[in-house]
C-alpha cells in the first residue's frame, strides 16, 4: 500500500492535499478546539487542515492526548470546532442544524469505535440494522424489511458473522465485537467510515483481522475510510498517512 | 422503528423500571377501588332513596304527629299534570315482639293507598314473597315463551304490595286457636311485612337460608305510642298482633335491618293520628294525620320545577294556620342534601389524598427513569453518533414512560376490576380468616359493598396514570435529548 509522501514541512497550518486531482469528498480547514479542563484549557487542534478525497484510505497516526479522536468527531459532525470550517461534499457542516448533523452521521457516515460500542439489548442483526432504523419510519422500515435485512446479513457474511445473528454483544468475543460494530457503519452505505483505533482494544491477531476487513472494504469496494490510529504500523498499511502531534497535523516523515 | 425497538427491549431487560410498572399499577388500582366504592356508594345511596321516597316529599319539622288535611293536598297535588301519583305515608317508632320471643325496636311505616305505592317509590319490588319469588319463578320457568315471560312480568310490576296473607284463615286459626268464648279470630288479624335483616340472618356467603325459618306462620305483636294520650299522666301503647306475610329487602340495612310496614288505617287509629270526632260523631275536632307525602313526577318532568309547582299547591290547599310553620316541600336529593353533601365531600377528600400519594408515583417513575437515562448514557451517545435526533432520544424516554404508564395502567384496571367485582367475597374471606371487618353496615347503611365500575371514573383516572407515567419521564428524557454524543460516549 503506497504511502503518500509528505508535500510540505510540517507546520502549524498544513494543507495535505488528495493524492490525485479528483475533488475531495470532506476537508477541513482552520480547525481548532480547545478543551477546558479546571482552571487551564488545553488546546487540542491549532490550525488542522485537510482534506481527503472520495475513496481514499487515510490514517492519521498520533499518541494518546493528541487529539485524533477529537479530529475524526469533528469530521464525522459528532463535535464541532471551536473555529474553523468542515466542508463536507461541498456543504459546511458547521451550519447544519442538531438534526440535519445527525442525518448527515445517519446517511453519509459510518463509525467504528475502539471499545465497538453496540448496544447490549440489541442482537447482532438488530445492532446491525440500527442506522437502517434510525434513517426509516416505522412503516418504511417495515416495508423493506425483507431487503434491509438481506443487506444486513449479507454484510454479516461478508465479515463472517451470519452464525452469531442472534447472539447479544455479550456473547461475542472483541474481535466479533468490532466486526458487527463494522457491518453497523456499513448497512447504509456511507461515503465516508470513520474508524477510532479499531484495533486498540483487541489482540494483535484479531487486529490484523479488523485491519483486513478495512483494507478489504477499502480496496473492492472503494470505500473511503479515514483512520485513526496510535499504532505506526497499521498506519502505514493506509494510502496516506498523516501524524497529529500537540494538536498540528502533518505528513507522516 | 429504533424507538419502539429499544423502548420493548428496554422495558423486558431492565428490571428495575418494573418497579416504577408497579407503582403505577398499585397507584391506578387504589385510586380505582376507592373512587369505585365511594362513587358506588354514593350512587347507591342515592338511587335507594330516590327510589324509596319517591321525587318530592312534603312534610313538616313541627314534631312527630305530622299535618292534617293531607287528602286534600293529594287531590291538590293529583291535579297537577307533572305529577303521576302521591301516596301519604306515616313513619313511627315501636316496640315489636316476634313470636313472642324476640322483642326489637322498629320503625314503623305504613302507605295509605297500596295501589299508588308501586308508581312512586321501589316497596313493591323489594317484597320477597310477593315479587322476588314470583319473578324468580317466571325467569326460570322453561315452559313459558319470551313473549309469556315478559307479560308476566309486565303484570307482576303493575301490581301494587298488598298485606295479603300466604295461607288460608282457618290455618292461622289453627295455628292461634285463643281463648273460647273471647271472641279473638286469628283469621282476621292483619297482615306485617319486616325488614329481611329483622327477621332474617345471613349465612356466611351473604344470602339468606329462608328454608331454615318458617317466616311466613310467624305473628308479631307491635305495641306503638298513641300520640293523643302523650300529654296524659299514662300514656296509651296499644298493642296489635299482626301475621308475618312478607319481607322487604330494600337495600338500604338500616332500613331492611328494623323497619316494619303495617296496614295504614290501623297503625294511624293506633297512634292516634286519626281523625277525631266531636262528640256528635259528624264534627271533626282534628284531622287524621301523615307525618310525610311521597310524589312521583310523570317521566321527563324535571323534579325541581314539578317541586315550585307543588309548593304553591301546598299554599293554597293548607296554608300554615297562625304559630304553624308551613310543610316543607322538598326534591328527593334536597331531602338528603346534608348527607350527600357529606358523602361528596368525603368522595372529594379522599381522591385529593389518593391523587397526592399518586405524585409518588410519578416521582418514582421519575427517580427510576433518571437512573436509567444516567445509566444508558454511553448507549445514547452510540445511538446518537449513529443518526438519531434529540427528538428521537427523547421519544425513546418518553414512549418508555407511555408504555410503562399503559401497561401499569392496564394491569391496576384489571386488578381493579377483579378487587371491585368481588369486594364483598374478599371482605367475607377476610373477616373469615383474619378477623377484620371494614364493612360494617351500621356505618355504611347498605349492607353489601358497591361493586361496580364506572367507564367515565375508570377513563379518567387510566388517563391520570398514564399521563402520570410520562410526566415522570419528561425531565429524564430531556436530559436524555440533550446529551453530547461525544461526551456520552466517553461516560464511564
Amino acid at each position: 500500500m503506497a504511502q503518500t509522501k509528505p508535500q510540505s514541512p510540517a507546520a502549524p497550518s498544513s494543507t495535505i492535499a488528495p493524492s490525485d486531482a479528483s475533488a475531495p469528498i470532506i476537508r477541513c480547514s482552520a480547525l481548532a478546539k480547545t478543551f477546558k479542563m479546571g482552571d487551564s484549557r488545553i488546546q487540542v487542534l491549532r490550525n488542522v487542515d485537510l482534506s481527503v478525497r472520495s475513496g481514499e484510505f487515510l490514517a492519521i497516526e498520533g499518541r494518546s492526548g493528541s487529539g485524533k479522536s477529537t479530529l475524526l468527531h469533528i469530521l464525522g459532525a459528532l463535535d464541532e470546532a471551536d473555529s474553523g470550517q468542515v466542508i463536507f461534499d461541498g456543504h459546511d457542516i458547521a451550519a447544519f442544524s442538531n438534526s440535519s448533523r445527525a442525518k448527515l452521521r445517519n446517511t453519509q457516515f459510518g463509525f467504528v469505535f475502539q471499545f465497538y460500542h453496540l448496544l447490549p439489548e440489541l442482537n447482532v442483526l438488530e445492532n446491525t440494522l440500527l442506522c437502517s432504523m434510525i434513517e426509516k419510519s416505522y412503516l418504511g422500515f417495515r416495508a423493506e424489511r425483507a431487503e434491509l435485512r438481506e443487506r444486513a446479513t449479507k454484510i454479516l457474511a461478508d465479515l463472517g458473522m451470519d452464525h452469531r445473528l442472534k447472539h447479544r454483544s455479550s456473547q461475542l468475543s472483541g474481535g466479533e465485537r468490532q466486526r458487527v460494530a463494522i457491518a453497523r457503519a456499513l448497512v447504509n452505505r456511507p461515503r465516508v467510515l470513520f474508524a477510532d483505533e479499531p484495533t486498540g482494544n483487541l489482540d494483535t491477531d484479531t487486529g490484523r483481522q479488523i485491519m483486513d476487513v478495512l483494507e478489504k472494504l477499502h480496496r473492492d469496494n472503494g470505500q473511503t475510510i479515514i483512520m485513526v490510529t496510535h499504532d505506526r504500523t497499521l498506519a502505514r498499511e493506509a494510502d496516506r498517512t498523516l501524524v497529529l502531534r500537540d494538536g498540528v497535523l502533518s505528513a507522516a516523515g | 422503528m429504533y424507538k419502539l425497538l429499544l423502548i420493548l427491549k428496554y422495558l423486558r431487560k431492565r428490571r428495575i423500571a418494573w418497579v416504577s410498572l408497579v407503582a403505577v399499577t398499585l397507584c391506578t388500582a387504589m385510586v380505582l377501588v376507592v373512587i369505585s366504592v365511594m362513587g358506588g356508594w354514593l350512587r347507591m345511596f342515592l338511587d335507594t332513596n330516590h327510589a324509596l321516597g319517591g321525587d318530592v316529599v312534603i312534610y313538616t319539622d313541627q314534631g312527630a304527629q305530622g299535618f292534617g288535611n293531607y287528602q286534600a293536598i293529594i287531590d291538590g297535588v293529583k291535579k297537577s299534570n307533572l305529577v303521576k301519583a302521591a301516596v301519604a305515608d306515616i313513619e313511627t317508632g315501636g316496640l315489636a315482639t316476634f313470636n313472642n320471643r324476640k322483642q326489637e325496636l322498629v320503625q314503623i311505616k305504613a302507605f295509605s293507598d297500596m295501589s299508588e305505592v308501586g308508581k312512586i317509590n321501589s316497596f313493591a319490588h323489594s317484597l320477597y314473597r310477593e315479587y322476588k319469588q314470583p319473578l324468580k319463578q317466571i325467569d326460570d320457568d322453561p315452559s313459558l315463551s319470551v313473549d309469556e315471560k315478559a307479560r308476566r312480568v309486565a303484570a307482576l310490576d303493575a301490581k301494587g304490595p298488598t298485606f295479603d296473607k300466604p295461607f288460608p284463615a282457618d290455618d292461622y286459626r289453627h295455628m292461634m286457636p285463643g281463648a273460647p268464648n273471647s271472641g279473638f279470630d286469628a283469621g282476621n288479624l292483619p297482615g306485617i311485612i319486616c325488614g329481611t335483616d329483622l327477621i332474617l340472618p345471613k349465612t356466611e356467603t351473604g344470602s339468606y337460608d329462608r328454608d331454615k325459618y318458617d317466616i311466613y306462620h310467624a305473628f308479631v305483636k307491635l305495641a306503638v305510642l298513641d300520640f293523643s294520650t302523650i300529654s296524659s299522666a299514662t300514656p296509651s301503647m296499644p298493642t296489635r298482633t299482626y301475621w308475618l306475610v312478607d319481607d322487604s329487602k330494600t337495600g338500604l340495612w338500616q332500613v331492611d335491618f328494623n323497619t316494619v310496614y303495617v296496614p295504614f288505617d290501623r297503625l294511624q287509629r293506633d297512634i292516634g293520628m286519626a281523625a277525631q270526632y266531636a262528640p256528635d260523631g259528624k264534627t271533626i275536632v282534628r284531622p287524621a294525620h301523615v307525618t310525610e307525602i311521597q310524589i312521583a313526577v310523570n317521566q321527563g318532568v324535571d323534579v325541581y320545577k314539578a317541586r315550585d309547582e307543588i309548593r304553591k299547591i301546598v299554599d293554597a290547599v293548607a296554608p300554615p294556620a297562625f304559630g304553624q310553620e308551613a310543610l316543607t316541600v322538598e326534591s328527593w336529593d334536597e331531602h338528603q342534601a346534608q348527607f350527600i353533601s357529606a358523602v361528596e365531600h368525603e368522595k372529594v377528600t379522599l381522591t385529593f389524598l389518593f391523587g397526592i400519594i399518586s405524585i409518588v408515583a410519578v416521582f418514582l417513575v421519575f427517580c427510576i427513569f433518571y437512573m436509567i437515562v444516567v445509566e444508558k448514557t454511553r448507549d445514547i451517545g452510540i445511538i446518537k453518533s449513529v443518526g438519531a435526533t434529540n427528538w428521537g432520544v427523547a421519544q425513546i424516554f418518553l414512549g418508555y414512560g407511555l408504555l410503562i404508564g399503559i401497561i401499569g395502567a392496564g394491569m391496576g384496571l384489571l386488578g381493579a376490576y377483579l378487587i371491585v367485582h368481588n369486594i364483598n367475597e374478599l371482605h367475607a374471606w377476610m373477616g373469615r380468616e383474619m378477623g377484620v371487618k371494614i364493612w360494617d353496615p351500621r356505618t355504611y347503611i347498605f349492607d353489601t359493598i358497591p361493586n361496580t365500575m364506572q367507564a367515565a371514573d375508570v377513563i379518567w383516572i387510566v388517563s391520570i396514570a398514564i399521563l402520570s407515567a410520562v410526566g415522570g419521564a419528561i425531565v429524564p428524557a430531556i436530559r436524555a435529548s440533550r446529551m453530547h454524543p461525544v461526551e456520552a460516549l466517553r461516560w464511564e
